[in-house]
């Protein structure tokens, strides 16, 4: 956190991810200039500093051309982290990006920034001034929770099961390793457990040797923002759905409870890529069969990068003065109760208010609600809307629009292709500490278990951290261990 | 309780003890003062003296201290390391190790030299012996035999963190308070201790001696407020050696050439031919059912709800790992004792039933009990109410190590016991508290995970709770902590300073010596004989990179060379060890100097989390609340704590400029750690 002297070198795509003209990808420290040289095809000197350069961008490995672009060199410490750093202006479709990220990924000493990595560098080397400074955990807090709602949207899929697996066997495979190494003199640890994790590390790395190479998996990734419409049972969700996608997608109905799981659908919003989930309505059900789908509607509230909040106008309380406080209190029974690092500002940026049935409120009640909401702050957006007659629709996409492009502008919102380039490199670097394990396996089990303690810390870069006293609980609970 | 008169020790060694033994008598005022003669305290007393300050030792049995209550061995894997780091830092227990042991051997030799564990069985007698003579020949160190009643205690200094300061203490029946700047409690199981035996229970610590400390009891939880838990440990039965039938067991040798715990000596006083065996045996299906029979005889182990993770006892073994068999040691307790100690087979059950299941283990068919195994039911101080230097983060001048802190074991007391008596003399002598981190060592690792994460089972240490376990070794302990234990702690002798100073410089011109004997690898083939060597043949190779190579000897190269490299002979093993692990260590060192700095940068001990202007949820605030991290490396590795936390703490405590001396003083040691002693990280000057 705090080291000063990064002798690794970092890269991330610092520009948006969905439709964009041009996509930036930033690179710092030492191995800047090789990056350049290798990937930018510069075999003599540098360009001079700070100055656009029109070149062909190849991998360095295959040599294969990635796709033209500019390219820039800026000497360290007149740099934004004031290491050596690198920029590539690229072309913004999603499989150039992730060539080119995966490209970088491959260079040796090279790998994809963490969480506020390029801003703590900065801040380290003390090019950011005070305001920026304070800002400081609060940017590398966004981008933790971009990054913390990216991961748990594919930690819930196919690719999220798979990596916990994989890192529970290594979990294991540590776990006995250390028991024999602490234990085995004194205690009856038999001697097969060794041969048990030799075959178990040697499976491991197989499988993600395999799994590296298998280009598909990477694939399943959902791409786009993700918009989840939440609220009361009967709040007119389902139709709001139908509004926006203009086609009944799911069924709607005076019965409350109709909708039980998640229906969702692909939309285009204003040039952007949305993936519109449609929720069953949070309320204490009996069914279980709606429980369930309370349950996955809320998980995927979580997940979400834009809620959108239906209530039904006529339970609003007719004084208008009443009004805001009672958003207040329903947005804190719909939304999850904010994760330990998630400031309740943060959660007010990811919401819109959708007060549905306008059509069944007087006109004059509506317009003095509206005027209150105007006033209150702490907030999110609210507009009225009618699914029936369709009045505000308009004003209604106008402010959906303008806050999924922000989304998609943000380079927070979690690019799927980096959080692939990053678990590539993790994963890597996971056979590599592996393959020590196995050098060393006769030799010096000390030196063999450091290679399997470094693929579990390469590992839960991806899954989570894992501290000795997992291992140790493991260990305890395998073996009969004395005083 | 009785009252004791006070009483200073006039017993064996009544020639040891200095001529200022009259004026003592009448003294009321000592820089340290030590509660407890055991693992602990012994070590914080010789280390308070050592450091220069005025200490007296306070216990309730003279003829106790350095009893060894539990098992007749000393070090293993993970424990062993910190038998060295003691003895680096010129502690007792490695030499007492070596003047004691009657069996020497390396556990894990097989498996790699960092993880070696030096172990010896003691014999009893000598032991106490070693280290009573040790107490009574240091100088400055006083040893009086009593019961402490009470803490004094008066208001804080103001310029220093905390809300009491301890002022000495007053015993039982003395009616002037006796004062000190610093007290240190190592009062093991004796804190509100039970013993446990079948259905019956009674107050105290360890059988044979009197229950004590309800008073300091009161003032730690009443006065001072702290928060304690309760812990639990056992003891097996002693058996008569005649009665049992050695010859159903396995004989378990020792090494044939004893190894000493102490970077000092050269060998053990017990000669190798003179060694004791050990033995080894398993339980039987009948041991199973004798558990199972007794269960509700035994209360011990009913009331075992929360019990730790591992087994303490043979019947919380048979119960959580049914129809095993289940190793037992019989050790020996001495070299004229006629005991044996079944190491594995703690138990609270009724004496009887302890006789009916050591009789269903073979070897002890008609084994007869000395002394019946039993339990001890005591309070703990929750440590991460303590400071780095193991000072009760509340009370000035109060220092807490060994079980008191939650522990078990002779070698986690005896490192706390150092740290703790090296950091109440410093305080009496006006010095600045210090830390010891965990990239440097095992006690860095044990109080930074008491202090840093409290403990919930008895804490005892394994390798695999140090991240830097191929630095950490036993072998180079000496370069780790005795250069640094002398020039900056002060608990270090001149003739241990030198001497790691010569080996420091020996081991540096040695390494230089390889690195400038370079041979392409056919040379090398040709000059060592028939060894396997992967580069080819035109790689250049200097003699370090070849003794990486698991068939190459120091020996071998030194044969190759006679004139550059036999001056070496004598560190021969230490360059193997660390031509092999360095290339790991160098690569670890950056991990190892980003822990380093967050240790260093020490948070101030009376922040207001709750009410801090930073943007940090109510969650972390909380837990920040509740712990009280000493550091920001230690806030780092809070449950539940996130990296953006971790930035806000940062850029707080750098804008207010709120660190305390205590922190600069500490950045400057952990600076000029870097640069001494660290033998594997690159400090050796690398000539090309």
């Amino acid at each position: 956190m705090i080291a000063v002297c990064d002798a690794e070198t970092i890269f991330a795509l610092s520009s948006g991810h969905g439709r964009c003209g041009v996509a930036v990808v930033r690179v710092s420290g030492p191995a800047s200039s090789m990056v350049l040289r290798n990937m930018a095809g510069l075999t003599q000197a540098l360009p001079s500093p700070r100055t656009a350069l029109l070149r062909r961008i190849t991998d360095p490995q295959s040599k294969e051309l990635l796709d033209r672009g500019l390219v820039l060199w800026f000497q360290g410490p007149h740099s934004f982290t004031g290491e050596d750093s690198a920029e590539f202006h690229i072309h913004g479709g999603p499989a150039v990006i992730t060539a080119v990220l995966q490209a970088l990924g491959s260079l040796e000493g090279v790998r994809p920034a963490e969480a506020g990595e390029f801003t703590r560098r900065a801040f380290h080397a003390g090019k950011l001034g005070l305001t920026e400074v304070e800002g400081l955990g609060d940017l590398i807090h966004a981008e933790t929770e971009a990054q913390r709602r990216q991961a748990l949207r594919q930690m819930d899929g196919e690719l999220g099961r798979l990596y916990q697996d994989w890192g529970y066997r290594l979990k294991r495979c540590l776990a006995h390793v250390e028991a024999f190494i602490d234990f085995s003199e004194d205690e009856l640890i038999e001697d097969g457990v060794l041969n048990q994790v030799d075959s178990s590390v040697r499976q491991l790395e197989a499988e993600i040797e395999r799994h590296l190479k298998d280009e598909r998996r990477g694939e399943r990734l959902r791409s786009g923002v993700q918009v989840v419409i939440a609220g009361a049972t009967n709040a007119g969700k389902s139709s709001l759905l139908n509004t926006l996608c203009q086609r009944p997608a799911a069924i709607v109905s005076p019965i409350a409870g109709t909708t039980r799981d998640i229906v969702e659908t692909s939309l285009d919003i204003g040039g952007f890529p949305v993936l519109l989930s449609d929720t069953a309505g949070l309320r204490d059900s009996s069914d279980s069969v709606e429980r369930e789908g309370v349950r996955r509607a809320r998980q995927r509230v979580e997940q979400a990068d834009l809620t959108l909040v239906v209530v039904d106008s006529t339970q609003l309380p007719p004084d208008p003065q009443l009004v805001p406080a009672f958003l207040q209190e329903h947005l804190s029974t719909v939304l999850p109760s904010p994760s330990p690092e998630a400031g309740m500002e943060a959660a007010s940026d990811r919401v819109l208010l959708v007060l549905n049935k306008s059509d069944l409120v007087p006109e004059e009640q509506r317009e003095r609600t509206e005027g209150e909401l105007r006033e209150s702050t702490g907030l999110p957006p609210a507009c009225f809307l009618s699914c029936y007659t369709s009045t505000g629709l308009e004003d209604f996409l106008t402010v959906l629009q303008s806050r999924v492009k922000t989304l998609c502008g943000d380079p927070l919102s979690g690019a799927p292709s980096l959080t692939q380039a990053r678990h590539r490199a993790h994963l890597q670097q996971s056979v590599q500490a592996l393959i020590q394990y196995h050098q060393y396996r006769d030799q010096d089990l000390a030196l063999a278990a450091e290679g399997v303690r470094l693929a579990l810390t390469h590992l839960g870069r991806i899954t989570g951290r894992v501290g000795a006293e997992e291992i140790l609980d493991i260990i305890f609970r395998d073996f009969c261990i004395g005083k | 309780m009785l009252a004791q008169k006070l009483h200073l020790l006039r017993h064996n060694f009544l020639s040891f003890v200095s001529s200022r033994t009259g004026s003592d008598l009448t003294r009321r005022q000592y820089d340290v003062i030590v509660v407890g003669g055991g693992h602990a305290g012994t070590e914080a007393a010789a280390a308070a003296a050592r450091l220069g300050a005025e200490t007296l030792l306070i216990t309730q049995k003279i003829t106790t201290i350095g009893a060894l209550s539990c098992n007749p061995s000393l070090g293993g894997v993970g424990k062993g390391q910190l038998v060295r780091e003691v003895d680096a830092l010129d502690g007792l227990c490695g030499r007492a190790g070596d003047w004691a042991g009657v069996h020497f051997s390396i556990l894990n030799r097989s498996k790699g030299p960092a993880v070696w564990g030096p172990r010896a069985q003691l014999d009893r007698e000598r032991y106490r012996q070693f280290i009573q003579s040790e107490l009574l020949s240091t100088p400055r160190l006083t040893v009086l035999e009593g019961s402490v009643d009470e803490l004094l205690v008066s208001q804080p200094n103001p310029e220093e963190p905390g809300h009491h300061r301890v002022t000495g203490i007053r015993l039982v029946d003395g009616s002037h308070p006796i004062l000190s700047s610093s007290v240190v409690l190592t009062t093991g199981t004796f804190l509100s201790g039970s013993l446990f035996m079948g259905q019956t229970t009674s107050p105290g610590g360890r059988i044979g001696d009197v229950p004590s400390c309800a008073g300091l009891s009161y003032t730690l939880k009443e006065t001072l407020g702290l928060r304690v838990g309760r812990l639990r440990t056992g003891t097996p039965p002693r058996i008569v050696k005649e009665s049992v039938d050695l010859s159903l067991a396995q004989l378990q040798a020792p090494d044939k050439q004893p190894t000493p715990f102490s970077f000092l000596n050269t060998h053990t006083r017990c000669k190798p031919e003179e060694q004791l065996p050990c033995y080894l045996t398993h339980t039987t299906p009948g041991v199973e059912t004798v558990v199972r029979e007794s269960v509700h005889l035994n209360c011990h182990i009913q009331q075992d709800t929360k019990g730790p993770r591992y087994c303490p006892s043979i019947e919380s073994r048979v119960l959580r790992f049914p129809g095993r068999r289940h190793q037992v040691w019989l050790e020996p307790e001495g070299l004229t004792s006629d005991l044996l100690y079944p190491q594995g087979l703690s138990m609270t059950m009724p004496p009887d039933l302890q006789l009916r299941l050591l009789r269903e283990i073979p070897a002890l068919h008609r084994a007869e009990i000395r002394t019946p195994g039993y339990g001890v039911q005591y309070d703990f101080v929750c440590p991460t109410q303590l400071t780095p230097s193991l000072q009760v983060k509340s009370t000035q001048g109060l220092f807490l190590a060994g079980q008191i802190n939650g522990t078990t074991g002779y070698e986690e007391a005896a490192a706390q016991g150092l740290w703790a008596g090296v950091n109440a003399g410093r305080t009496a002598l006006s010095l600045p508290p210090m830390a010891l981190s965990r990239t440097q060592s095992y006690i860095g690792v044990l109080i930074d995970d008491l202090v840093g994460r409290g403990v919930t089972e008895p804490y005892r240490m394994f390798t695999s709770r140090a991240e830097f376990r191929t630095y950490l070794r036993p072998d180079n302990a000496d370069l780790r902590l005795t250069p640094r234990g002398f020039e900056e702690v002060g608990c270090v002798t001149l003739r241990r300073y030198e001497k790691a100073v010569s080996v420091r410089d020996g081991l540096q011109e040695a390494l230089m010596a390889l690195q400038s004997v370079a041979l392409s690898s056919t040379r090398w083939r040709e000059k060592l004989g028939n060894i396997s060597l992967s580069e080819n043949k035109s790689t250049t190779l200097n003699g370090l990179d070849l003794l990486q190579y698991k068939d190459v000897s120091f020996e071998m190269l030194a044969s190759a060379f006679p004139e550059c490299l036999s001056p070496y002979f004598e560190y021969s093993q230490r360059l193997k060890i660390e031509a092999v692990y360095r290339p790991h260590c160098e690569k670890q060192s950056r991990e190892m100097e980003r822990i380093r700095r967050e240790e260093s940068l020490s948070l101030p001990s009376d922040m207001d989390y709750l009410s801090l202007p930073v943007s940090l949820s109510q969650e972390v605030r909380e837990i920040l609340d509740r712990v009280r991290p000493n550091t920001l490396g230690a806030a780092t590795r809070l449950p539940g704590m996130t990296p953006a936390g971790i930035v806000q703490l940062l850029n707080y405590v750098l804008r207010t400029g709120q660190r305390n001396r205590h922190t600069e003083h500490r950045n400057q040691s952990s600076q000029k750690e870097g640069g001494k002693g660290q033998l594997c990280a690159s400090n050796i000057p690398i000539s090309q």
